[in-house]
């Protein structure tokens, strides 16, 4: 079986938020619509020991996600790889489904016609690794840091299952039961990890 | 908002590169019908397939609405943004025509150029200017790197800028924040530090790259000279130097010591705000984790009148820690002797002697004076020099200056090629006057500038996929890397090699001097010398990309010296003497600061430091780019909570930041970022979705939220040696924007000093301004023994050198040629190949006998004319032809070549055996007579058909 899953490294993430960009710009976004927001709590600490890292985020693919079973329409589906996805032309934009998820990650442009309104979250790439299964997800490709890295969990040797295996990770809002399959590895300060 | 499919036929992909910084990372183009329709990052690359905000944002800037696509000729009245569309090579010729025309009126120096930072092939540039007859090309190179490599060059002979991390234990980034400027650095420096690398980063900020570190020093913004003397200090006094490095290969540490001993970190704490102890950690550090690296960082040069008294200083440092050119320290690439040089692009020989000496700055280290003496010095040690672009400009606010006041003379025309002065200079009110009203500007650009707003011919510039891309690093290293074209330029948009080149053939310069057409000959062209197996530049792109020159660290061991006029790692430099500078770094504090203007801080309370990078932008670009603007859409200033709620002010008001300069307004971002004494702001500013002819006091609103407005350039407040103008370490005040007092008018930003925020412009000519430090009288000793002719004598290190040439003299008689090492004729010119004995004239391939006889060569064979014996042995039946030198068949014209033992056909080339002279037929393996056509195997049994 395959098991997509993101692993994302706190330690190397410096907050440039190219991954954003990049998302943006390639899967031709519209202005209002953010798949992976870079989010920060600034500066936290007393001058001059303060300490700052960033939370990069996107649709958690969850593996029971809450998104699915509330489509009226059946628009809402996950893959058997994890991917959870929309089928746009299938999605009334009733947003029940907005309403469901948890991380606040699906969305809904203002910037198009009433009429052609659908539902929008990342896909972890999903047209691009149809085309080429090999294929990264934008995000992971453009980051310098390499701060984002994605893969199969199930593959004990794939990056993603040395990282989770090797690091002290957490996963966000882990109680609600959704089973969020992006993994976090905090970032402690300096060399001192 | 289908995937675009890469693999579907038609589509072509292409290596190329970025040129939105200058990391200059890898973009793999994809291209169909002559369009780009897809962009990644390379994996291959250096960047490993990481493209940054605005390396993504390619194909949003190759086609934006905004650009400029047409020439654009003014009609209107200047700033009126009325224009008219003309053909580009009319523009040409019609802008070519009024330089001829000002050339003639008032000398080529009226005619000025300012240039932008990685955009741009600047040799091109400066060969046109030098076949102009100008010297008053400049960039921002002052801001940049240009003074601390001029005083590395002093002390070692060039930049160790290229750190070799790998191997290092250590590593400052002292006022560099690679986390929000140069990502593909960042990457490295990250990987390395989880393999137990110690980072160690200065900056008043706690920056992206900062909140990573093991050890962050928040010094006081502007005092990193009086940090870097005091970690001198500690290193010297503590004993921690390199002993056995400093006692081979330097000179001058006795006058060192002695200069040294104040600077201690009980001097310089009260000066940085740090501890003495945080200093004396610091630089033990640093000394006793050898081998290290300290990355250059581009505030050493903003600082203003301390800028090249610091970078000296650390120069200094990495000197008596034995860090220079060795495994794991900073190595030091020298000029590329394997390839063309950006020098040897620029036609320098070209501007006569009386030009250069009009050149308009007053701080020798980085115009002629120091330059002549850095560039001699390079050519006799490494034999290739640095290019005059970057090393040796004019000043540029004293080029704007000079437009406004005349003074030294009137600068009539100015040709901004890739950059925005007005935000990107500092004193921006005195530079958006300069731009109004020099009488003729022409600017070559992306977007619709302020500075272009006032222009009278915009020509539209080609952006990064439109042309292929080329990095050399200024010229100054020995390797390069290339990127291709994707697609040739859009609509009338025109690299800037082909603006200058058909410029300079419009002014009526020789076609000669302008050989190639198109960018892909010209860089053909520069690497042709590696003999790579390769036929055009695509080529080159394609197959090898980047060339290194086998690494070569301690090349100062193979070299028997360092690069010095001395040979020696000059702690107190000779170079800096003879400028009338002192030769050890001396300490000066920045122009305003709490320990030398205490009167200032009633009035200005806070410490204001400036022009830091951040994502998504770079320097005053990209503002346009809607699908990046959102990230960051209004500037924010950084302030501690302590002082914002001293001041009444919450996260995201608006304020004015005051200097004694003026006032600008900008957004309160609240946080522990910065010291509560400090205030930082972000650089460049400008709202290019304002109507910019609305309001000509602030077109753009270029002056409204431009750090630049607050800065100062007047002659006193910059470096007296490199001439960087003061950024960092100024006095402000902050306060609430209040209704009654929120628009910005033309009386907020003033002219720098002389004048002041009452009595506003220059009251003061430049060239009445003292400098800040008077020169030191320096008088250069005689030569000690007789200098032959053609000669000079180096009082450095005793010897003498060619004139023109700059070859060593050696005892034995010979010249010696840096770049190989190799002996050179002294008379002739000519190298000596010790294989052969023979001299060798490099220009045109011939050799000569020791006796400066010219040797024949007939088939590649030697000749040993009038030879009564033949120095090798000759076959029992061939004859020795004493006349020609050759051993010869007695009825044929065959030569004999002991080498190989065959004998050749002079005139075909052909091979013959030496015993009856059939001719070697290589297809079959045969030798074949000629006269009968008879053939013969290789041990002469006729061959039977």
């Amino acid at each position: 079986m395959t098991r997509y899953v993101m692993v994302i490294d706190q330690r190397r993430c410096i907050g440039c938020r190219s991954c954003t960009v990049a998302c943006r710009t390639w899967n031709d976004l519209p202005l209002d619509i953010v798949y992976n927001p870079v989010l920060t709590e600034g500066v936290q600490g007393e001058w001059p020991n303060v300490r700052r890292n960033w939370l990069p985020t996107l649709c958690m693919h969850c593996e029971k996600p809450a998104c699915v079973p509330c489509c009226p329409t059946g628009a809402s589906r996950k893959d058997d790889d994890g991917t959870v996805w929309i089928k746009y032309d299938q999605c009334m934009a009733c947003k029940a489904c907005v309403n469901a998820c948890p991380y606040g990650m699906r969305q809904q442009s203002h910037l198009r016609p009433r009429l052609h309104q659908y539902i929008q979250k990342c896909t972890f790439c999903r047209d691009k690794r149809q085309m080429d299964p090999s294929a990264q997800p934008y995000c992971v490709l453009t980051c310098h840091q390499k701060a984002r890295v994605f893969g199969d969990l199930d593959d004990p040797n794939s990056e993603v299952s040395k990282l989770i295996n090797g690091a002290e990770t957490f996963r966000l809002m882990e109680d609600l039961g959704t089973g969020p399959q992006i993994y976090f590895i905090p970032d402690l300060g300096g060399t001192a990890q | 908002m289908a995937e675009i499919d890469i693999h579907a036929p038609g589509v072509e992909m292409v290596k190329s590169l970025c040129y939105f910084c200058h990391a200059n990372c890898g973009v793999l183009a994809y291209v169909k019908d002559g369009d780009v329709i897809k962009i990644e990052g390379d994996p291959d690359y250096s960047n490993q397939g990481g493209l940054c905000c605005r390396g993504t944002s390619a194909l949003l800037h190759l086609n934006h609405p905004a650009r400029v696509n047409h020439v654009l000729k003014r009609v209107g009245e200047k700033g009126e943004g009325k224009w008219e569309q003309i053909p580009y090579d009319q523009a040409i010729q019609e802008v070519a025509d009024k330089l001829n025309q000002i050339k003639a009126e008032s000398g080529a120096e009226a005619v000025a150029s300012a240039g932008g930072t990685t955009r741009t092939d600047d040799w091109a540039r400066r060969r046109f200017l030098n076949q102009f007859g100008t010297p008053n090309g400049f960039h921002n190179a002052l801001l940049c790197w240009i003074p601390t490599f001029m005083a590395e060059t002093c002390v070692s002979g060039w930049s160790p800028f290229e750190t070799d991390l790998g191997a290092a234990r250590c590593l400052i980034l002292w006022g560099m924040n690679p986390g929000a400027s140069t990502l593909p650095g960042m990457h490295g420096y990250t990987d390395l530090q989880m393999n137990g690398m110690k980072i160690i980063v200065v900056d008043p900020r706690y920056s992206e790259t900062a909140s990573k570190a093991d050890l962050w020093l928040p010094l006081r913004p502007g005092s990193d000279a009086a940090l870097a003397l005091a970690m001198l200090h500690v290193i010297l006094y503590e004993g921690l130097g390199n002993g056995e490095f400093i006692g081979q290969w330097c000179s001058g540490f006795e006058e060192l010591m002695g200069h040294m001993v104040d600077y201690s970190p009980e001097w310089a704490a009260p000066i940085t705000w740090l501890e003495p102890e945080q200093i004396r950690t610091a630089a033990r550090m640093y000394a006793t984790n050898t081998p290290g690296c300290i990355q250059w960082g581009c505030t050493w040069d903003q600082i203003g009148r301390a800028s090249t008294t610091g970078s000296h200083a650390i120069a200094l440092l990495r000197a008596v820690t034995g860090n220079l050119d060795v495994p794991g320290g900073d190595g030091m690439p020298g000029p590329a002797i394997n390839f063309v040089t950006d020098e040897e692009m620029e036609l320098n020989e070209l501007l006569p002697e009386e030009q250069k000496a009009k050149q308009i700055s007053r701080f020798k280290l980085t115009s002629w004076p120091g330059y002549s003496i850095i560039s001699q010095t390079a050519r006799r040690q490494w034999g290739k020099t640095l290019p005059t672009e970057w090393f040796c400009e004019a000043h540029g606010p004293s080029v704007f200056k000079a437009i406004l006041t005349g003074d030294p003379y009137q600068v009539r025309a100015l040709i901004c090629n890739a950059t925005n002065p007005v935000n990107s200079y500092g004193d921006a009110k005195m530079t958006l006057e300069a731009l109004k009203k020099v009488e003729f500007l022409v600017t070559v650009e992306y977007w619709m500038t302020p500075t272009a707003l006032f222009s009278d011919y915009v020509f539209p510039a080609a952006g990064a996929l439109e042309r292929p891309t080329i990095v050399t690093h200024y010229g100054a290293t020995d390797s390069l890397m290339g990127g291709s074209r994707a697609i040739q330029p859009k609509y009338d948009r025109h690299t800037d090699m082909t603006f200058w080149r058909k410029l300079g053939l419009a002014c009526g310069q020789d076609p000669a001097n302008w050989p190639w057409e198109t960018e892909e000959e010209a860089y053909y062209h520069i690497m042709e010398p590696l003999g790579l197996p390769i036929s055009n530049y695509d080529e080159f792109v394609s197959n090898v990309r980047m060339y290194y020159p086998p690494l070569h660290q301690k090349k100062f061991e193979a070299h028997g010296g360092f690069w010095t006029p001395s040979g020696k790692v000059e702690l107190n430099s000779t170079i800096m003497q003879e400028l009338g500078f002192p030769g050890m770094p001396t300490y000066i504090g920045t122009i305003e600061n709490p320990i030398d203007t205490p009167e200032l801080l009633d009035e200005y309370p806070m410490v204001l430091t400036t022009g830091g990078g951040f994502m998504p932008y770079h320097h005053s670009e990209h503002f346009q780019m809607q699908a990046i603007r959102y990230l960051y859409p209004d500037p924010y200033f950084s302030i501690h909570p302590d002082a914002a709620e001293k001041y009444h002010i919450s996260q995201g008001d608006w304020c004015w930041i005051e200097t004694r300069r003026g006032r600008i307004k900008m957004r309160a971002d609240v946080q522990q970022e910065v010291d509560p004494r400090v205030i930082f702001c972000p650089r460049g500013w400008w709202f290019p979705e304002r109507d910019g002819s609305a309001d000509l006091d602030n077109p753009f609103g270029c002056l409204e939220s431009n750090v630049n407005t607050l800065t100062s350039v007047d002659a006193e407040h910059c470096d007296p040696m490199g001439g960087s103008w003061a950024n960092r370490g100024l006095l402000c005040k902050v306060y609430r924007v209040h209704d009654a007092d929120n628009e910005f008018t033309a009386k907020d930003a003033q002219f720098s000093m002389p004048g002041s925020s009452n009595v506003p412009g220059i009251t003061v000519m430049p060239s009445d301004q003292p400098l800040a430090r008077e020169p030191i009288p320096f008088e250069k000793p005689q030569p000690t023994r007789e200098v032959p002719e053609g000669f000079e004598w180096c009082w450095q290190n005793d010897a003498l050198y060619q004139k023109g040439t700059e070859f060593r003299l050696d005892e034995s008689g010979w010249l010696i040629d840096p770049k190989d090492q190799s002996y050179v004729d002294a008379h002739t010119g000519w190298v000596y190949v010790a294989a052969e004995e023979v001299l060798l004239d490099k220009e045109t391939g011939k050799k000569y006998t020791m006796e400066r006889v010219e040797i024949p060569y007939l088939a590649g064979v030697r000749g040993y004319p009038g030879m009564e014996q033949a120095p090798f042995e000759v076959p029992e039946h061939l004859r020795w032809n004493v006349e020609a030198g050759y051993a010869m068949l007695p009825d044929r014209q065959l030569v004999y070549d002991p080498n190989s033992g065959w004998m050749l056909d002079p005139d075909t080339g052909a091979y013959h055996d030496a015993y009856y002279g059939y001719k070697y037929d290589a297809a079959t393996n045969t030798l074949l007579d000629e006269n009968t056509g008879k053939r013969f195997t290789m041990d002469y049994q006729p061959v039977v058909e």
